[in-house]
């Protein structure tokens, strides 16, 4: 039986007397990926922050490793969930040697300086996202893609075996796309994502979690929930799904609002 | 801004900065109303005086000055720097909260207020007031989400008018004579250099370098966002407020001791960033010696330029500083 790494357990959060995700049961088993999908609004990514404790105001109980979110030091967290956040500019023209270095952060205590071995990890998680060359580089110089590719570095660095990642596709064009999905999964560690592309889901993914309105509408495998109805119930459009002829993972295409709405209509109709 | 490319390598900047602060040190005691030149200043250093007055003035009015210049440089520098990196604000000074302000009423009412009640030097007044700006600045957001920086830095700019406008409103209906004292404390000036002010500025000043190199990493962590740093395991809101309380305390003794100097905390971590580094290590050391030597050197200038005159040393890092950035701004 796979072991349970991060639960959540009647999890809800608001903000400003807005429940934003509500009664929320979640768990996430060690070296699975697991994509949380859903329309705009549905509390993906407010799922994403209470699991990796930046909204700690929530209701209901986390556990990390069976012990409760709330009462784990900062860096004790910090030391076991490695987060890449949406893209973010720095006002500072930072190198991407300086983030990556950043991942050392929960791993020393006041003055301690690096030592050969940080430069090492350093070293070879450049390697690994193939950013080496480009060590000395201003991070707000470099493309969508490679900005995503120094902050998995950074991860790397960081050796937590939790990887959260939001929407880390946003904004990359499809060679991109593909590339930072590949590479996170080549880390090999559990890995949990927002993401919109549910073709992209299907794909990289053992385990959709697919949100609305703040709770769980469905969670099992790709295979499983992406069915037409229940792709319609949420995203209130038609869509046919059949296999991706290259990985045999399900193919989602949806018809326009147009189309979707005029179907419902004759639907409603005949009845 | 200038990219990494024109970033010069640590070894050599270390090489750099080590010689300018050491030339700053033997150079700048030599210039002086009094003509002691620079070869008896070095046959000081060197060896012994060769008049027992050039002891006296290089060691009891001239190092302390160019101590105290240097000092208050380093001070001012890096809580600037700070000050910028907690922020993400890189016009951010340690003057936004409100600090010289605060100090410039302290120094008006006890300048102003009347001998009977006059039981503070005019520093330690400045002193007061300056911490006291500092804390209605923090009470402020404290109670209104003060995890947002946008309110910290509006919060200092409001608090700076309503203290100046008391001071200005205290000024206007204040002896005259003890107004010009103010208003010429308020321009800047190293002159009252001694081992009093040294003693007071110096261990805050160290204490607040320690500190904020120990939390160096931390710092870094904060330059690319807030909710980045937090998922490093850094506590954000903790880490603001002890960088917000070591700068005040800095610019709080320094500004008590020479009243209003202006731009170098604003200037000086511009030029390090764009030459030596953007994290917090580099930044704190690199800004920390040229912020000194180059309040050493503009010193030397204010005692210097006018015969039998000294101009304050505020309008001159002022003037050097506006310069600087439409400079700046030129090339963005």
């Amino acid at each position: 039986m796979a072991s349970t790494v991060l639960q959540a357990k009647q999890l809800s959060w608001q903000v400003s007397g807005k429940r934003i995700i509500e009664n929320i049961d979640f768990e996430l088993n060690r070296g699975e990926t697991v994509a949380i999908v859903g329309p705009n609004g549905a509390g993906k990514t407010s799922l994403l922050k209470c699991l990796h404790g930046e909204h700690s105001d929530f209701t209901g109980i986390i556990t990390l490793n069976s012990k409760p979110l709330s009462a784990l030091p900062h860096k004790d967290i910090a030391k076991q969930i490695a987060v890449v956040s949406q893209q973010t500019n720095s006002v500072f023209d930072l190198t991407v040697i300086d983030i990556v270095r950043m991942g050392l952060i929960p791993h020393k205590s006041f003055f301690e300086s690096d030592n050969g071995n940080d430069a090492n990890r350093i070293h070879s998680a450049l390697s690994k996202v193939d950013l080496l060359e480009k060590r000395q580089q201003v991070f707000n110089t470099l493309s969508g893609g490679e900005q995503q590719r120094v902050l998995i570095a950074r991860a790397v660095v960081q050796a937590a075996n939790i990887l959260i990642m939001d929407e880390p596709t946003n904004h990359l064009d499809i060679y991109y796309q593909h590339q930072i999905l590949g590479l996170a999964k080549k880390l090999k560690i559990t890995l949990l994502l927002t993401i919109h592309d549910l073709n992209l889901a299907a794909e990289y993914c053992d385990r959709i979690v697919l949100m609305n309105h703040g709770q769980i509408v469905a969670n099992d495998t790709p295979e499983q929930v992406f069915t037409p109805p229940t792709l319609k119930s949420v995203f209130n459009l038609n869509c046919a799904v059949d296999n991706n002829p290259f990985t045999n993972k399900p193919r989602i295409t949806f018809s326009s609002i147009t189309d979707s709405a005029a179907r419902t209509k004759n639907k409603g109709d005949e009845q | 801004m200038i990219s990494s490319a024109h970033r010069l390598n640590s070894k050599l900047t270390a090489a750099l900065l080590t010689g300018l602060v050491f030339a700053t040190f033997v150079f700048a005691i030599g210039f002086g109303v009094s003509e002691v030149n620079h070869q008896a200043v070095w046959q000081c250093v060197i060896a012994s005086c060769e008049k027992s007055i050039y002891q006296t003035i290089l060691y009891d009015i001239r190092l302390p000055r160019v101590l105290l210049g240097f000092l208050a440089g380093f001070g001012l520098a890096i809580s600037g720097a700070l000050m910028q990196n907690v922020t993400r604000n890189p016009l951010a000074d340690p003057y936004l909260f409100g600090i010289v302000a605060g100090a410039g009423l302290g120094a008006t009412l006890a300048s102003l207020l009347p001998q009977s009640i006059h039981f503070v030097s005019l520093p330690l007044a400045a002193f007061i007031g300056a911490l006291a700006a500092v804390t209605l600045v923090l009470a402020v957001i404290a109670n209104n989400n003060w995890r947002r920086v946008e309110h910290l830095l509006l919060a200092g700019v409001a608090v700076s008018f309503l203290l100046s406008s008391i001071t200005s409103f205290t000024l206007y209906m204040g002896e005259a004579f003890a107004s010009n004292r103010v208003i010429f404390w308020l321009m800047g000036s190293l002159a009252r250099a001694d081992t009093t002010a040294l003693l007071w500025i110096f261990p805050v000043i160290l204490i607040a370098t320690i500190i904020a190199f120990s939390l160096a990493r931390q710092l870094d962590a904060l330059l690319l966002s807030d909710e980045s740093a937090r998922t490093l395991g850094v506590k954000v809101a903790r880490l603001r407020i002890i960088v917000l309380v070591i700068c005040a305390a800095s610019t709080a003794v320094i500004v008590s001791y020479c009243g209003g100097i202006g731009f170098v905390g604003l200037m000086i971590p511009h030029i390090v960033r764009s030459y030596v580094g953007i994290t917090t290590g580099k930044l704190l050391i690199g800004s920390g010696l040229l912020g000194g030597c180059f309040l050493v050197w503009v010193d030397v200038l204010a005692r210097t330029a006018l015969d039998g005159q000294e101009i304050p040393i505020g309008v001159i890092t002022s003037a050097m500083g506006s310069v600087f950035f439409l400079l700046l701004m030129r090339k963005m």
